[in-house]
């Protein structure tokens, strides 16, 4: 007995020595990430030499700090779309992970709505954690907030996403569903929950500079663990009587922030981010074996037999003529966009397809980029500036030449750049310098990539804009889908139609 | 909507992301692994960072960092 008690003795004073917690006090931990994306393997980010990320790597980290103290494991929005690791699953793998990492709750970002409203009642169903989303009226299954006890304090975690979703995203995925702005439906929850919760906290996707608006706007949010900016909030940032965490994004960093609670007040605050890394041995290996046993799924779905191809198709000389393959790509663009021309840069295309069995992989590699597909409002003298700079460095095989579809146009090498185009036609007439004509294209031309300026210009000149029950009405942009990547959109078309075989039409011709 | 990268407005459609951003600025093509892209205060994006209006964005490399300069020369 007096063994017992001399060990008792020793336990209280090293917890007294090595532990800043005073009697009374709790300790909790928020452990967080945001803007998953599917990227479930550690890759080299876009200008980096080193591999990040990795979420075996993430979940080996997230079980260790659990075990040091109560912990809750939040995920704030855009889990499921983006990587191919998530996109050809429509998200299943990536809520098997999240269910075996033991997610507490997520909040639905504008990404978890790509995959149309099936596909989400599905994911809601199979998570086996509360979605959340207080200002999203529509959606079934899903909760406003929840209220966890942790180590005695009830922490409230109210769920809110951006009200722009509609504007980013095919209409179809959210018609009839309703999204208010978060800053009016928050205040009634937040009396709500103020009862029964020692700490409020917001588990946003809306954006780090929104969530200060709404940090400055709304009172008594203790925390917003934040998302849809992909933000590096390396410590946390205070607004007011809020802080403001958000974990970077793609897994590459895990947000840890501890919190030491004195009868319900918080007392301290401990915030920081632990980048992942891809150390070889660090891995939770149950979590590496499903992230592998999808990746050889992939592997398999590549080999997939989609349709044939009735004749070679020719990506190898886009960036200098019409091709076959130019032509099928910006034809599957014009019909999806309904719009009566469609303009890419020939250098979006990689690679060719020869005549045979076409294969998912082959899509991937004629179009490796994820681009989507919106179309704008142009006036024909904007479409004759677009077609004079696409044609302007033919000589030196730039990847700005243009392919097209629903027009034809002739230009001359021997004229000088800005004066080479001639004889510009849509749906066989000659177009109108000053009437105005739906061209669909991909976003990186949309945004001014490779030097093409006149999308930005007809955005610049957009005065009305507004989205009524989700259908995005503006007078410049007519369509603009950012959920489906352009190859997934060729895919679907081949295995539909099974036999492809365009050919070269003369839509554009060189003169002398 | 109109953004700013390196204080130089960028229009774009809604949904398009710091990398469109980037691309409009005519700064994507020459992006390099020293390149970082911050926020108004001070934090890093990622690439496909979501935008609102009036978004301010700067680009720097870590050469700038080191030698404290406030704003871009890229």
């Amino acid at each position: 007995m007096k063994q017992f008690t001399f060990l008792l003795l020793l336990l209280c004073l090293f917890t007294c020595l090595y532990s800043d917690v005073s009697a009374g006090q709790t300790e909790i931990r928020i452990l967080y990430i945001n803007d998953f994306h599917g990227f479930a393997e550690p890759y080299k980010p876009f200008g980096s030499d080193n591999f990040l990320g990795g979420i075996a790597y993430l979940a080996e980290l997230v079980e260790k700090l659990r075990s040091e103290k109560p912990s809750v494991l939040l995920a704030a929005g855009d889990m499921i779309q983006g990587n191919d690791w998530a996109n050809l699953f429509q998200g299943d793998s990536v809520i098997a992970i999240m269910n075996a990492m033991r997610f507490d709750c997520m909040v639905l970002g504008n990404h978890e709505f790509d995959f149309g409203q099936e596909v989400l009642k599905k994911m809601i169903t199979e998570a086996r954690f509360p979605v959340l989303g207080a200002n999203v009226e529509g959606v079934e299954n899903i909760k406003p907030y929840i209220v966890k006890q942790l180590n005695g304090v009830n922490v409230a975690i109210i769920g809110v996403l951006t009200d722009e979703t509609p504007v980013s995203t095919h209409p179809k995925n959210v018609s009839g569903i309703l999204f208010l702005p978060p800053a009016e439906v928050l205040p009634n929850y937040i009396a709500e929950v103020r009862d029964k919760a020692d700490l409020i906290v917001v588990l946003s996707h809306i954006g780090y500079s929104s969530d200060r608006i709404l940090a400055g706007k709304v009172p008594r949010i203790d925390i917003i663990v934040g998302g849809h900016s992909h933000t590096k909030l390396a410590q946390p940032a205070k607004v007011e009587n809020t802080l403001i965490v958000q974990a970077w994004e793609h897994a590459k960093a895990l947000g840890v922030l501890d919190i030491t609670l004195d009868e319900g007040r918080i007392v301290k605050v401990d915030g920081h981010l632990e980048e992942i890394r891809p150390v070889e041995g660090s891995e939770k290996q149950d979590i590496a074996l499903t992230v592998k046993e999808y990746r050889q799924k992939i592997n398999a779905v590549m080999q997939e037999k989609i349709g044939q191809a009735g004749t070679d198709l020719d990506g190898e000389n886009v960036r200098k003529r019409e091709t076959n393959l130019g032509n099928f790509i910006t034809d599957v663009i014009r019909h999806t966009a309904g719009s009566d021309a469609a303009i890419i840069n020939g250098g979006g295309i990689r690679t060719s397809i020869r005549k045979g069995d076409i294969l998912t992989g082959n899509v991937y590699s004629v179009l490796p980029f994820d681009n989507y597909i919106l179309s704008l409002r142009l006036k024909g003298k904007q479409i004759r500036e677009t077609l004079e700079h696409g044609v302007s460095a033919v000589e030196e095989g730039a990847g700005r030449f243009p392919q097209v579809s629903g027009l034809t146009f002739a230009y001359s090498l021997s004229a000088p750049v800005g004066a080479r185009i001639r004889d510009i036609a849509i749906g066989g007439k000659p177009i109108e310098p000053d009437r105005e004509y739906t061209v669909a294209t991909n976003d990186f031309l949309a945004a001014g990539g490779d030097g093409y300026k006149a999308f930005g210009d007809a955005l610049r000149e957009s005065s009305v804009f507004s989205v009524t029950g989700g259908v995005i009405i503006s007078d410049r942009i007519v369509y603009n889908d950012n959920s489906r990547w352009l190859r997934d959109i060729i895919i679907a078309y081949i295995r539909e139609h099974q036999m492809i075989a365009p050919s070269v039409e003369k839509r554009i011709v060189e003169v002398p | 909507m109109k953004v700013y990268v390196n204080d130089r407005p960028v229009v774009l459609t809604h949904g398009m992301t710091v990398r469109h951003a980037l691309i409009g600025a005519d700064i994507m093509s020459r992006f390099d692994s020293s390149w970082r892209v911050y926020d108004e205060w001070g934090n890093e994006m990622g690439l496909d960072g979501a935008l609102s209006e009036g978004s301010r964005i700067y680009v720097r490399s870590e050469d700038d960092l080191q030698n404290g300069y406030g704003d871009s020369r890229l």
